[in-house]
């Protein structure tokens, strides 16, 4: 009895991955969610990169430099650094966009560096524009770097050892910018394979429960003798593998993002070899039956295939809530996580390509609440197509 | 051979089938006979096991059908109200996944899938998608695929209903030759030319009731009118016997 049960979930299993992978349009809303996280992340990435190198070669427009040639003969030496005539205004030019950021020298400034009053160096910038925060930064660096120097260098020559004056020797182990937000990039990774998770399996699980209940064919598929559990666990495998096969699909491009990109050269460490792709897909291969089974119970309480799409649209937001809140804080690993099915994985996957994976223990908890959760699922979906409203109600 | 007795079913406050009582012989075609929502639809919902009755007994040969609804089904071939289709599978698609779900496998599945083709002569549209499908060959589809396991019995709620012409007399071959070979046929419609033509046996049934059983002759003799539609109208109540409820 219980083979020829399994065997029926298998026919329905089969049944339905026909049936959708004759379907192009849900086909090709699978091969973009595959797509669409990898690309964007690569995009993004290369945008990075592309600002990164703006930044190393700065082009510094100076007013002034006829009252500090020695500043800018020192700012020219260094590297990287070229120093271009300034505008006529400085602040209509960094409002207009013209430049990033432009040095300004007072016009008394030779006068007061004789005598060794404070001279007035204006760095006249917009630092609410991201893009031109590392320039500004680049700038401010430099001239505090000058200041230190020529500071040294006055008390040097009145006999004073500028140790004396250094109580701290600052040393900075330098994150840039740049490389946050990259990090910040990779972290969407996470969120973009669960995506793929909820996603692959849609059509399959709308089609299968409401778009049967919308055609009609519900009525004479439930005449066979078959239990309602093996008719409905097929359906939900069915979505389940088509899931699977877009987290495995997006998981490996995903790995194969470094390879179009400079990231080694960026200073980022992203590495997804053998051993990370097999923790992402043991973290994620469970919860895709998870997903697919939500999906078709929520589409099985839709009238028609549109209003179960409405359905959809909402869940699809479960996925991405945790990749959410981890962009704004911190996401810490916290035991309690695996328990709650799709936080879990988040935190896996995080944690997997961070490169400090959880145990296996982690692994098999957050695997068995998936699997358990997607089995009352499917408990209940077989409780509704029992209910004559959902099996006639059209 | 199916037997039902006292069936009931309630919906909310609408008694939809009343005490219905009547019985399907093998060899034999049965009409189920009756104006729209007089609860023949329902009567046979529960008796290919998709309603469950509130009272009543239903017997498909010797296996109690509320009792074990899957084991009746495997004895049972039908075609449902409204019945629908999958668009992207192809006719004999459709009759090996209901073949494959009664337990048919293999060269059998294969074998009784062409049986099936040739006798409703589908061989031309046998590997076409359904989708585009004229509402005929939608009809051939559903009952060759309500056939494939070979059910003693077999249940069509309205098959020619829509059909045209030559439609209608492709179907009404398939249940006469049905019946030629030994089955047990029940069958509902709401026109009477149709039950008259073909059947041996009829239930008239009107407000969830049998109000009504035996040959066309004997119904006639009941009423006392000597045209069936006149006997029909009679019993299922003058104030149903308008144009659109009958036909």
């Amino acid at each position: 009895m219980m083979r020829r049960h399994l065997h029926q979930v298998l026919i329905v299993m089969r049944k339905e991955l026909k049936d959708s992978l004759r379907d192009r349009r849900a086909l090709f809303s699978i091969a973009f969610s595959i797509v669409v996280g990898p690309v964007l992340i690569g995009i993004m990435m290369n945008r990075i990169a592309d600002r990164q190198r703006e930044s190393e070669q700065v082009t510094i427009p100076v007013v002034g430099q006829q009252h500090a040639p020695a500043f800018v003969d020192w700012l020219q030496q260094q590297a990287g650094v070229t120093v271009a005539r300034g505008p006529l205004s400085a602040e209509k030019a960094v409002r207009d966009r013209e430049y990033d950021v432009v040095v300004v020298i007072a016009s008394d400034y030779a006068e007061k560096f004789r005598s060794s009053r404070p001279a007035t160096i204006t760095i006249v910038a917009d630092t609410s524009r991201n893009s031109a925060r590392p320039t500004i930064e680049r700038v401010r660096r430099l001239v505090q770097r000058f200041n230190a120097e020529i500071g040294a260098l006055r008390l040097i020559s009145r006999g004073v050892s500028p140790a004396g004056v250094t109580p701290l020797t600052v040393e900075e182990i330098e994150i840039s910018t740049a490389q946050q937000r990259a990090a910040q990039v990779l972290s969407f990774i996470p969120m973009f394979i669960i995506l793929a998770a909820f996603v692959g399996g849609m059509s399959i699980a709308t089609d299968s429960t409401a778009g049967e209940r919308e055609r009609g064919s519900l009525e004479a598929l439930l005449v066979n003798p078959a239990p309602r559990m093996a008719i409905v666990t097929g359906k939900c495998v069915a979505a389940a593998i088509v899931a699977m096969t877009a987290v495995v699909l997006t998981t490996a491009l995903s790995a194969n993002i470094p390879r179009f990109l400079p990231l080694q050269d960026m200073g980022i460490r992203f590495h997804m070899g053998r051993a990370e792709l097999a923790g992402v897909l043991a973290a994620m291969l469970p919860i895709c039956l998870f997903s697919a089974s939500l999906q078709a119970a929520v589409s099985t309480l839709a009238r028609s295939f549109k209003e179960a799409q409405s359905y959809m649209g909402v869940l699809v937001l479960l996925p991405m809530l945790p990749g959410m809140i981890s962009a704004v804080s911190t996401l810490d690993q916290q035991p309690w996580m695996y328990l709650v099915p799709v936080l879990g994985q988040h935190v896996l996957v995080m944690g997997v390509l961070g490169g400090r994976p959880e145990g296996a223990w982690a692994f098999v908890v957050a695997g068995l609440i998936a699997v358990l959760t997607a089995g009352l699922l499917i408990r209940t979906m077989t409780t509704l197509f029992k209910l004559e409203r959902i099996v006639f109600g059209r | 051979m199916i037997r039902v007795t006292a069936l009931a079913k309630r919906f909310g406050i609408v008694q939809a089938v009343d005490g219905v009582t009547f019985e399907a012989r093998d060899g034999s075609i049965t009409g189920l006979l009756g104006p729209n929502g007089a609860g023949k639809t329902t009567t046979l919902r529960m008796l290919y096991g998709v309603m469950k009755p509130n009272a009543g007994e239903i017997r498909v040969d010797d296996v109690d059908a509320v009792a074990s609804p899957q084991e009746a089904q495997g004895r049972l071939g039908v075609l449902p109200d409204g019945f629908g289709l999958y668009p992207r599978l192809t006719a004999r698609e459709h009759i090996q996944y209901f073949g494959a779900l009664h337990g048919i496998s293999g060269d059998q599945l294969r074998a009784r899938t062409e049986e099936l083709l040739r006798l409703l002569d589908m061989q031309k549209i046998a590997d076409r998608r359904t989708g585009g499908f004229s509402h005929g060959e939608r009809t051939k589809v559903a009952i060759a695929r309500a056939l494939v396991h070979s059910p003693r019995t077999v249940l069509l709620d309205e098959p020619t209903n829509g059909l045209d012409v030559m439609s209608t007399r492709a179907v009404r071959t398939i249940v006469r030759r049905l019946r030629d070979s030994g089955h047990c046929v029940l069958f509902s419609s709401h026109v009477m030319q149709e039950v008259s033509a073909l059947c041996d046996s009829i239930v008239v049934i009107a407000r969830g009731q049998v109000v009504a059983r035996g040959t066309p002759d004997e119904l006639r003799r009941q009423t006392g009118h000597d045209n069936l539609e006149d006997a029909f109208v009679a019993l299922a109540g003058a104030e149903l016997a308008t144009e659109d409820t009958w036909s």
